[in-house]
């Protein structure tokens, strides 16, 4: 399988296909109703993509299979044209950084050590790191704003700088694809911008994919390149964020009337909540 | 940054020095002792007795490093810091496999069974103390509880049930002892063969007991087989848990004192912990064993040294629910 992924002939069908490629997913937790069902999903190499949809519309569980953490009951996830079911658990950890949802605290270890973690795909079997993990560990601290924090312990931080201890983890892992799970669940406005300024900055310079699950419909719509709506499994609308941020396609997937405004600085469509009174 | 890298000579250096203050312990618990080895007139008697001392001090060093790796992977890999063999029931059902194979079988298959019993009980702890996928911090101790409770009975029973004379072995025997006039160099032997064994697999799993201790999606995202691990895990504390108990008796809390005194001083990375932890396991278990002999000197009986690790355990788990436990609950 280690072969496939190096060979050039693959690399060049694999240019031509999207780098994400998920196609007709199927999924259900066990004995319960299925959270995606006939889901697909293509994404760019490049590209900033956002998850929307209500809760419990099955973004999470996406993520989760991507990831390779759940295995899809139907369907396929491809990655640079290559099935997941071929990579390595480990070839897969240094290609995607997963950023979850829920971050349980740590028992006791720093920043800078929770950080180095993420270098832990590229270790070793004894895990020991060197000056090169050192380096993007720090860079990955650099990034986002948490270098003054690094001799922290973990548990000592506020939610807004673990989430972005979090983050940097997934930085120090230099993958090719970063999701996220809603990473600005917990961050004021000041640092909800700052990280999705941060993911496109790292789209841009480093040609990162990054696919985010949010539920900030505002933020999605000022920085994505691509949105994409979930509604009960299936993907109801994708395309660029005019194309989405539409009150036709919206209110019946929210299930509440919207009105759609337009930024006059960056030209991006937001959305005003208009619940019957 | 104050964090120094941790570098293959740095680990190097590190396993000599433990490996020194070991063999440094070691000698003064074999030249120290009820009697003093400076008043002692014939050679022959200082052979028996620096014999006997040898045999106690590699017995609970092997005994000692096994209950310490055991306790430190269940406490990663349960992720509770209360998790050690004895309090989660382990070492009981070890005990039990053992008796009853002692008793009706023969004494030669006494190792197996103590590492069935073993690992079946870290199987039902598991599966008890889950729910909806989760393992519930609280519901994991008290599952050990009924199950310590349960196997004490059914000891008990088994105790009652045996011919008369055999029931004060038993009994002693569950009380955890390492010096002994009855030298089992072979059970030495594996058990510190495994107790070694362990400590090379869980220094190549550390790097996933870490990134399991922060959180199990964590760790399968950054490439690690978390079931797999678990299992491999779980069999390999069960057999150091159940050879250590064949060999000396049940010996508490050893699991649950030594990873946690050294997490205070060498912080939570288990990549520097599963080393440390073989080497202080079996440093501990010889100081503690050295003090039993000691105290015959005052007495003029051994005390079993699973009396000394209970009581001085015992405290210590209060000592850690009072801060460890408050802090890792609230921050779940």
């Amino acid at each position: 399988m280690a072969q496939g992924i190096g060979n050039p002939v693959a690399a060049a069908a694999a240019a031509a296909g999207p780098y994400l490629d998920v196609r007709d997913l199927g999924f259900a937790y066990r004995q319960g109703a299925p959270v995606l069902e006939g889901f697909s999903l293509a994404v760019e190499r490049g590209h900033l993509v956002c998850v929307l949809g209500p809760n419990g519309s099955g973004k999470s569980t996406l993520l989760r299979i991507i990831v390779g953490l759940l295995a899809p009951a139907k369907g396929e996830v491809r990655l640079a044209g290559i099935p997941l079911a071929a990579y390595g658990r480990g070839a897969l950890a240094r290609r995607i950084a997963y950023v979850p949802q829920e971050t349980l605290a740590a028992v006791g270890f720093t920043v800078l050590e929770t950080v180095l973690m993420g270098r832990s795909p590229h270790t070793g079997a004894l895990g020991f790191e060197t000056a090169r993990d050192w380096y993007a560990a720090r860079e990955a601290l650099r990034l986002t704003d948490v270098d003054a924090l690094a001799d922290r312990s973990l548990e000592e931080l506020s939610g807004g700088e673990r989430q972005r201890v979090i983050v940097a983890r997934a930085l120090a892992q230099e993958p090719d694809l970063v999701l996220l799970d809603e990473p600005t669940a917990f961050l004021d406005i000041r640092h909800q911008h700052a990280i999705y300024g941060l993911l496109r900055t790292l789209v841009k310079e480093r040609n990162l994919t990054v696919v985010c699950v949010s539920h900030d419909l505002n933020l999605a719509a000022a920085y994505a390149d691509r949105l994409i709506l979930v509604s009960r499994g299936r993907a109801a609308a994708a395309g660029k964020p005019d194309d989405v941020i539409r009150p036709e396609v919206l209110s019946p997937v929210y299930e509440t009337p919207v009105e759609i405004r337009r930024d006059d600085v960056t030209g991006r469509p937001y959305v005003l909540p208009r619940p019957p009174a | 940054m104050k964090l120094r890298l941790l570098t293959g000579r740095r680990y190097v250096g590190a396993i000599l020095l433990w490996l020194a203050a070991w063999v440094v312990v070691s000698g003064l618990a074999v030249l120290l002792g009820a009697e003093n080895v400076w008043a002692w007139t014939s050679w022959a008697k200082v052979r028996d007795v620096v014999n006997l001392r040898f045999y106690s001090v590699l017995t609970a060093s092997a005994v000692g490093a096994a209950l310490a790796l055991a306790g430190l992977a269940l406490q990663a890999l349960l992720r509770n810091p209360l998790a050690d063999p004895f309090v989660l029931g382990v070492s009981g059902g070890a005990s039990l496999g053992i008796i009853l194979a002692s008793l009706w079988l023969t004494a030669i298959a006494a190792p197996a069974f103590g590492f069935l019993g073993a690992l079946a009980t870290i199987g039902l702890v598991y599966v008890v103390a889950q729910r909806r996928g989760r393992l519930e911090p609280y519901t994991l101790l008290l599952s050990g509880v009924i199950i310590n409770a349960f196997y004490a009975a059914a000891i008990m029973l088994t105790t009652a049930l045996a011919e008369p004379e055999r029931r004060g072995d038993i009994a002693y025997w569950m009380m955890g002892s390492i010096t002994t006039f009855d030298p089992q160099w072979t059970m030495v032997a594996i058990v510190g063969g495994l107790a070694t064994a362990a400590a090379v697999l869980f220094a190549v799993l550390a790097k996933g007991f870490n990134l399991v201790a922060v959180g199990e999606d964590t760790a399968g995202a950054l490439g690690v087989r978390v079931e797999r691990l678990r299992l491999v895990t779980f069999v390999a504390a069960s057999l150091v848990t159940g050879a250590s108990v064949a060999l000396a008796g049940p010996i508490g809390f050893v699991g649950l004192i030594c990873p946690h005194l050294l997490r205070m001083v060498l912080g939570p990375d288990h990549r520097r912990l599963v080393p440390a932890a073989f080497f202080f396991g079996a440093i501990l278990l010889v100081v503690a064993d050295l003090a039993t002999r000691l105290m015959e000197g005052i007495g003029g009986q051994t005390p079993p040294v699973g009396v000394l690790t209970a009581m001085a355990g015992g405290p210590f788990f209060i000592y850690l629910l009072r801060t460890r436990w408050r802090r890792a609950s609230e921050t779940r």
